[in-house]
C-alpha cells in the first residue's frame, strides 16, 4: 500500500500530482485546459445520501404499509379538530350567557376594535353604511334592541350577504360590539350616509 | 498525431451576453416594481396592464427565461466548442436560436402584461409562443447533440452532461405541460384539470427549477470556475455520482409544491422523500464547485469573478438545504402561501443564478474583447451590492413569512382566530416589504454597474471575433470502461439521460390518471355556468391567482378561517387549475359559501374591484376600475364551452348555442340586485362575469345543505 503523497504505479500508468493540494490528476482527463481529480466522496457526504435514503424509506413503509396516524392527512386533521373540541376552554362557545346593554369604557374599546376590524368592512368606520346598512340612523331593519343586535350578529341575515360571526367572534366580543354600536355609532353623523333601510324606531 | 486547425466562433456568446444583461437588468426591475406596487397598491393608477397580477409573471419569466436563459445560452456557445475542440455544428442554427430565443421573449412582454395568460406559473404563456418555444428549443438541442457528433474530444465532460440533461428534460416539461387546446390564436384551455394539472404543472414548475435554473448553471460552474481558478476539479467520481443522482432524483420532488393539498398521501410521501433525498445530490455540486477552489482561495480573496462564484455557490448549497427542510411536511405547514417561499427562491436567483451570471460575465467580457476589465473597483462594489441586496431581500421575508404564518394559525384560549381578519397579518408584515424594496434596489444598483463596467470593457477592447485553436482528430483509442464509456458516446448518454428523467414523471402521472379513486368524484360538483366561465378567465387573465390561493389545507386554522378544506373532486372542471404558491391576499376556495366564514355579498365585490381600500381601509389590493367599465366579450363563449365539452366537461350536447343566452340571464340577475342596492351598473360588464365566478367558489359542496 502506498499514501497518496507519493508517486503510484496505477494500471493504466503514472498518475500526476497537482502540487497544490498534492491530489493525484486523472490522467487523459483534459478538457480545454480543465484537468480532474481523482478524489474519493468526502465520506460525511457518503453518509449524508445514505441517512436520507434510510429515511425516506422509512417514511413511505409507514405510510404505505402501516398508515401512521402523523402521516395519513385525513387522520391527521380529524386528530386536529378533536384535540380542538376537547379544550375546555373552547366550550366558551356555547355557554349560556347574559344579553344585556354595556356601556363601561373597557366594553367600549373592545366594540370599537371589533367594529374597525370586521364591521367597518361593510358598515364603513363611521358606521354610515355601504353594502350594510347604515348604523346611525333610526332605521333598523332588525329591531334596534341589544338581543335584536346580539341575534344578528350571531346568525347574520344570510339572505342579505351578513354572515354570522359565532365562529370569529366569542359571546361577550359580539355583545361588546352591539353595546358599541347602539352606545357609540348609533346617533352620529356619518360623512356619507347611506339612505335608511327597515322601520323607524323612535 | 496531425493536428487539424479550426477557429472558435464568438458571435453569438456575444449575442447572448449582451442579451443576458439587457433581459437581467429589465426582469429585475419589474421585480422592484412590482415589490413597490405592494407596499403602495395605487401605484399602477389603475391601469390593467400595470398591475400586480400582470406585471408578476413578466417579472418571474423575464428573470428565468431571460435573464437567466440567455446567461447559460451565453455560456453553453462559450464552453461547448472549446470543450469539445471543434465548432458548433452550425452557426445559422444558433442564429435562429438566438433571434428564435429573443423574440418569444419579446412576446412574453407584450402579452403577458395584456393578460394573455394560461394561468400557470412559469408556464404563462399562450400556445403559439409555447410552439415557438418548443421549436426553437429543439434547434438548441439539435446544434448541441451534432456539435458533440463531429467533436475531437474522445470524451465529454462533466459541464457538458449538464447541458445534455437540460435540453433533454426541458423539452419534456415544457411539451406534455404545455398541452393545450386553443379557443383561439390568444386564448387556449390545459388539457388537465384541477388536482391532476396541478400535479403535472409543479412538476414542470419544480424541474424548471432543476433543469433551467440548476442543471445548466452547474454545467457553467464546471466550465468556468476551473478556468478562473486556474484548478483541476475537486473530484470526478462526484461529478459521476451527483449528476446521475440529481437528475434521477430531481424529476420526482415536484408534489411537495402540494403537500397537505388535496393531491393523495401517496403523491405527497413522494414530494417528500425525494427532495430530502436530493440534499446530497445537490450538495455534491457545491463540494465539487468549492472544493475546486482549493489551493486558490488567495485568489478568491482579490478576484470579483472567484468572489461572485464562491458565494453563488454557497447559495446553491444553502437553497438546496433549504427546499429539502421546506418539502417536510411540518415546515411546508408554516412555510407554504407565504412570503418564505419568496425569499427560498430569491436566495436561489440572486444567489446561484445573478451570482455565476455576473461572475461569468466578468470573466468573460475582457476575454471575448482582448482587454482587461475596465474597473475590478467597480466589479468589487457590485459584488457586495448584490450579496447585501440579496440579505436586505430575503432576511426580512424570511421574518415575514414565519410571522404571518404564525398568525394565520394562532387561536385564543377561548378557541377563536386570534387574527380573523386577514389584513391584521398583512399590516403586521407591511414594513418587511419595504426593506424588500431596500435590498432589491441595492440589487439593482449592483447590475446598473455591471452594465457600466461591461460597456466601458467593450468600449476599450476590440472584439476577437474568431479564436484559433487546434487539435488531432478524433479517432478513439484504449478500451473504455465504466462511466467513461457512454462519455465517449454522445448519443447513448442523452438517451440514458432521457431515461434516467422520465421514470419519476411516468411513476407519478400513470397512477394519477388512470387510478379512479385518487380523485374521487362528488356527485354536486357540476361545471361552471357560461357567465362564472368568462369570469374565470377573467380572473386568470388579471393574474389573481398571483395572490389569491384556491386550496384550502386541511388544518383547524384554515378551516375555522375559510371553511371546509379543499377536496380533489370539487376541481374536476378547473382548467387550468387555480390552486395558486402565495397568499398575499385570503384564500378564496370558499369564497362564495353563504354559511360559510368569508362571504361577502355582491355588493361588497363590487365597491371592492372598484377600490379596495374603500372596504378595507389598508388593504393592498390594487383597484380595477377597467373592470367595471369592460363590457363582457361573449363572441367566443359558445367556442369556450365547445372546447370544455372536447376537455370532457359534461355540458348538455349543443348546450353552446344556448350559452350565451344563459349567461345573460344570470348576469341580469346579479346586475339587478346591484342596481336595487343602488350601485348604477349595467348586464354587461366584466366585473359581473367576475362576481358570478367568485360566489361560485366552493359552493358545490353544500348545494344538498
Amino acid at each position: 500500500m502506498t499514501t497518496e503523497k507519493q508517486p503510484i504505479q496505477h494500471k493504466d500508468g503514472d498518475y500526476e500530482i497537482d502540487t497544490l493540494t498534492n491530489r493525484r490528476l486523472l490522467k487523459d482527463h483534459e478538457y480545454d485546459g480543465i484537468q480532474e481529480l481523482d478524489n474519493d466522496l468526502p465520506s460525511w457526504w457518503k453518509w449524508l445520501f445514505i441517512v436520507t435514503i434510510v429515511f425516506s424509506i422509512i417514511y413511505v413503509v409507514r405510510l404505505w404499509v402501516f398508515h401512521s396516524d402523523d402521516l395519513v392527512q385525513k387522520k391527521e386533521f380529524d386528530k386536529e379538530m378533536v384535540d380542538a373540541k376537547a379544550n375546555p376552554a373552547a366550550t366558551a362557545k356555547t355557554e349560556a350567557f347574559e344579553i344585556k346593554l354595556l356601556t363601561d369604557d373597557a366594553a367600549m374599546a373592545s366594540g370599537k376594535e371589533t367594529w374597525s376590524k370586521i364591521c367597518s368592512v361593510c358598515h364603513l368606520a363611521d358606521g354610515g353604511g355601504l353594502v350594510g346598512p347604515n348604523m346611525t340612523d333610526k332605521y333598523w331593519i332588525h329591531g334596534n334592541k341589544i338581543e335584536n343586535l346580539f341575534a344578528v350578529i350571531e346568525n347574520g341575515v344570510i339572505e342579505k350577504g351578513m354572515i354570522s360571526y359565532k365562529d370569529q367572534l366569542t359571546p361577550k366580543q359580539r355583545l361588546e360590539v352591539a353595546s358599541y354600536v347602539l352606545v357609540k355609532i348609533n346617533g352620529t353623523t356619518p360623512a356619507n350616509p347611506k339612505a335608511p333601510q327597515g322601520d323607524l324606531y323612535e | 498525431m496531425e493536428l487539424q486547425k479550426f477557429t472558435y466562433d464568438n458571435k453569438l456568446s456575444r449575442m447572448f451576453l449582451y442579451a443576458t444583461v439587457l433581459w437581467g437588468f429589465v426582469g429585475m426591475l419589474v421585480g422592484l416594481i412590482i415589490a413597490t406596487e405592494l407596499i403602495f397598491p395605487h401605484l399602477s393608477g389603475g391601469i390593467s396592464w400595470l398591475s400586480f397580477g400582470r406585471l408578476r409573471p413578466l417579472h418571474t419569466n423575464a428573470v428565468i427565461f431571460a435573464f437567466v436563459g440567455n446567461g447559460m445560452f451565453t455560456g453553453i456557445y462559450y464552453s461547448t466548442p472549446r470543450l469539445l475542440k471543434t465548432l458548433m455544428f452550425s452557426e445559422l442554427l444558433g442564429k435562429i436560436h438566438f433571434w428564435g430565443w429573443q423574440l418569444i421573449i419579446v412576446s412574453a412582454a407584450l402579452t403577458l402584461p395584456l393578460g394573455i395568460t394560461v394561468g400557470k406559473e412559469y408556464a404563462e404563456l399562450e400556445w403559439p409562443i409555447d410552439i415557438a418555444i418548443a421549436l426553437v428549443w429543439v434547434v438548441f438541442g439539435l446544434n448541441l447533440i451534432m456539435t458533440m457528433v463531429k467533436r475531437r474530444v474522445q470524451h465529454i465532460y462533466v459541464a457538458i452532461w449538464f447541458y445534455i440533461a437540460t435540453f433533454v428534460t426541458v423539452a419534456v416539461l415544457h411539451i406534455v405541460n404545455s398541452i393545450s387546446i386553443p379557443v383561439s390564436l390568444l386564448k387556449s384551455y390545459p388539457v388537465y384539470a384541477g388536482i391532476q394539472d396541478a400535479l403535472v404543472q409543479w412538476w414542470y414548475g419544480h424541474n424548471a427549477v432543476a433543469f433551467f435554473l440548476t442543471t445548466p448553471y452547474l454545467g457553467l460552474m464546471y466550465y468556468f470556475i476551473p478556468k478562473a481558478a486556474n484548478r483541476p476539479v475537486y473530484s470526478y467520481k462526484l461529478s459521476i455520482i451527483h449528476f446521475w443522482a440529481l437528475i434521477f432524483l430531481y424529476i420526482w420532488a415536484g408534489p411537495h409544491h402540494l403537500l397537505y393539498s388535496s393531491l393523495p398521501d401517496w403523491a405527497q410521501a413522494l414530494g417528500v422523500v425525494f427532495s430530502v433525498m436530493l440534499i446530497a445530490p445537490s450538495w455534491g455540486g457545491m463540494i465539487n464547485g468549492l472544493l475546486t477552489l482549493r489551493g486558490a482561495w488567495d485568489k478568491v480573496r482579490v478576484d470579483p469573478v472567484l468572489k461572485m462564484f464562491v458565494v453563488g455557490v454557497t447559495a446553491y448549497g444553502m437553497s438546496t438545504f433549504e427546499g429539502p427542510m421546506l418539502s417536510l411536511k411540518s415546515v411546508n405547514a408554516l412555510s407554504h402561501f407565504t412570503d418564505w417561499t419568496i425569499a427560498h427562491v430569491h436566495i436561489g436567483a440572486l444567489g446561484w443564478n445573478g451570482m455565476i451570471t455576473f461572475g461569468m460575465i466578468y470573466w468573460l467580457v475582457p476575454r471575448l474583447f482582448n482587454t482587461k476589465l475596465k474597473s475590478v473597483k467597480m466589479a468589487n462594489a457590485h459584488f457586495w451590492l448584490a450579496t447585501t441586496g440579496m440579505l436586505f431581500f430575503a432576511v426580512p421575508l424570511y421574518f415575514a413569512g414565519f410571522t404571518q404564518s404564525l398568525m394565520w394559525k394562532e387561536f385564543t384560549a377561548d378557541g377563536y382566530l386570534k387574527y380573523p381578519n386577514f389584513i391584521e397579518t398583512v399590516v403586521q408584515i407591511l414594513p418587511m416589504y419595504y426593506l424588500r424594496v431596500v435590498g432589491g434596489t441595492l440589487y439593482l444598483t449592483g447590475v446598473v454597474l455591471l452594465v457600466v463596467n461591461v460597456i466601458n470593457t467593450v468600449k476599450a477592447g476590440k472584439f476577437v471575433e474568431t479564436e484559433e485553436d487546434s487539435a488531432p482528430a478524433l479517432h478513439p483509442h484504449g478500451v473504455d470502461k465504466g462511466h467513461r464509456l457512454i462519455e465517449g458516446k454522445p448519443v447513448l448518454f442523452t438517451i440514458l439521460a432521457l431515461v434516467a428523467i422520465l421514470i419519476g414523471g411516468i411513476v407519478e402521472f400513470v397512477p394519477m390518471f388512470m387510478v379512479k379513486n385518487n380523485v374521487p368524484t362528488i356527485a354536486s360538483v357540476q361545471p361552471y355556468t357560461p357567465l362564472e366561465l368568462e369570469g374565470r378567465d377573467i380572473y386568470v387573465r388579471e393574474g389573481c391567482y398571483v395572490c389569491h390561493s384556491q386550496m384550502v389545507r386541511p388544518f383547524r386554522s384554515e378551516v375555522e378561517r375559510y371553511g371546509d378544506y379543499t377536496k380533489a373532486g370539487e376541481t374536476v372542471y378547473d382548467h387550468p387549475f387555480q390552486f395558486g404558491s402565495k397568499r398575499t391576499g385570503p384564500d378564496l376556495a370558499r369564497e362564495g359559501v353563504k354559511t360559510g366564514k368569508i362571504y361577502k355579498p355582491d355588493s361588497w365585490h363590487y365597491n371592492h374591484f372598484e377600490n379596495p381600500q374603500k372596504m378595507v381601509a389598508q388593504s393592498i389590493m390594487p383597484p380595477y376600475p377597467s373592470l367595471l367599465s369592460n363590457t363582457l366579450n361573449t363572441g367566443s363563449t359558445a367556442k369556450k364551452i365547445r372546447v370544455m365539452q372536447t376537455l370532457g366537461v359534461p355540458y348538455p350536447e349543443g348546450y353552446s348555442d344556448k350559452a350565451v343566452e344563459d349567461l345573460k340571464k344570470q348576469a341580469h340577475g346579479i346586475a339587478q340586485g346591484l342596481r336595487d342596492g343602488g350601485i348604477d351598473v349595467t348586464d354587461d360588464k366584466e366585473v359581473i362575469a367576475l362576481i358570478a365566478y367568485i360566489q361560485r367558489l366552493g359552493t358545490d359542496i353544500h348545494k344538498n345543505q
